[in-house]
């Protein structure tokens, strides 16, 4: 069961539902603090996300080939787990646009990817659902 | 994933098929199971691209969303159609099975 | 479907920062001295736009940003009070204190009109946002 999952889209789309929902706790964090005195905007920066995930993948697909086809990666040494960790390291101060209407619009478009990633992971499960249970 | 359902059906085709047909016509099994084995590649290859488009989107490539939804749509539907297709296949199976001559 | 948000955001800053930019007029209809305490009076400020080249989609669509904020240099309208502590010493203007020309209903109508703005985007932000759940629903 292990390997059905790890080698499909699923462990991708669970590490940008991780990412979605950790950046709409900053953005909702920068929203609260408008009027602190000397607080400064942060945000998740998203082409670093981009880059990490794009590395994770490509590290699953070679570390596939040498173990035996249709192998997955164990728990512990699935490249695509590990960009969770990562994302502690792609907060920044983001100082280019601070205004309020600028954190409401990438809190808007990060519920768009989210509501996304769930709708597709959702369908992926129901097609798996079909084939466990031979019921369409 | 797109492995697994797919073995079952390619396994459940041999079976009856060759069977079957062996006394009356040898040519119209060989075009049948070489169009079914022909439709799970084209599924097993439309789970393939729904796959990428959705990778590509993920790591924020340039895709349209829509079009991504609609290949996973097309996957799906196209696997579900494969699936239904298999059950009235082993439910034809299990009738002649059960004639009693 | 995504950058169409970001070009939106951007109309959205430009019509406030227009607007604080009328509303700092009509604070300042009366200041008869500047910022740094001298005696000049209040100069309007209006915010000049540009359409945005950074904030491109690829099919040409692009957003707006403040190019810069303008001072208006009209002259000041001079009222004859020879025992204000500011008003001019010599000159043909002798005895008056030159108080700033804000035309309110400029002013007003402006500010009208950026928040007619300001509600149309936020319309066409609403608008993308349902185009994008709607896109969902191919799911189903």
């Amino acid at each position: 069961m292990q390997s059905i999952l790890s080698s499909s889209t699923v462990p991708i789309l669970e590490q940008v539902l991780n990412f979605t929902e950790a950046r709409h706790n900053v953005l909702a964090g920068n929203i609260a603090n408008m009027d602190t005195p000397g607080y400064r905007v942060r945000d998740l920066s998203v082409e670093a996300f981009h880059d990490h995930l794009k590395e994770a993948i490509s590290a699953r697909e070679q570390g596939n080939e040498k173990i035996s086809p249709g192998m997955g990666p164990t728990h512990k040494s699935d490249p695509i787990r590990q960009v969770k960790d990562s994302l502690k390291s792609i907060l920044f101060h983001d100082d280019t646009d601070v205004s309020m209407e600028h954190q409401v619009a990438e809190m808007s478009k990060n519920q768009f990817m989210h509501n996304m990633a769930i709708s597709i992971m959702t369908s992926q499960f129901r097609a798996m659902q079909v084939a466990i249970s031979e019921r369409v | 994933m797109s492995q697994l359902p797919i073995a079952n059906l390619s396994q459940l085709i041999q079976a009856p098929m060759t069977t079957q047909m062996q006394g009356t016509s040898p040519e119209i099994a060989e075009s049948f199971k070489s169009f079914m084995l022909q439709s799970i590649d084209h599924v097993n290859s439309m789970q393939q691209d729904a796959d990428v488009a959705v990778q590509t989107l993920a790591t924020g490539g340039d895709v349209n969303p829509a079009e991504v939804l609609t290949a996973v749509q097309k996957a799906d539907m196209s696997f579900r159609m494969m699936m239904q297709i298999r059950n009235k296949l082993v439910q034809a199976f299990q009738e002649i099975r059960d004639i009693r001559i | 479907m995504i950058s169409a948000l970001d070009i939106s955001t951007s109309a959205l800053v430009a019509q406030r920062t227009r607007l604080n930019a009328i509303s700092s007029n009509l604070a300042n209809m009366s200041s008869i001295r500047d910022e740094n305490g001298d005696v000049k009076p209040f100069k309007a400020r209006y915010v000049v736009f540009q359409a945005d080249d950074q904030l491109k989609t690829a099919h040409g669509a692009m957003g707006v940003r403040v190019a810069s904020v303008e001072t208006e240099d009209i002259e000041p309208q001079y009222k004859y009070e020879p025992n204000h502590p500011f008003a001019i010493k010599d000159g043909k203007w002798k005895g008056h204190v030159a108080y700033p020309k804000i035309n309110m209903v400029r002013e007003f109508t402006d500010a009208m009109e950026a928040t007619r703005a300001y509600e149309a985007n936020i319309g066409v932000m609403e608008i993308t946002k349902s185009l994008g759940q709607q896109t969902l629903r191919i799911l189903a």
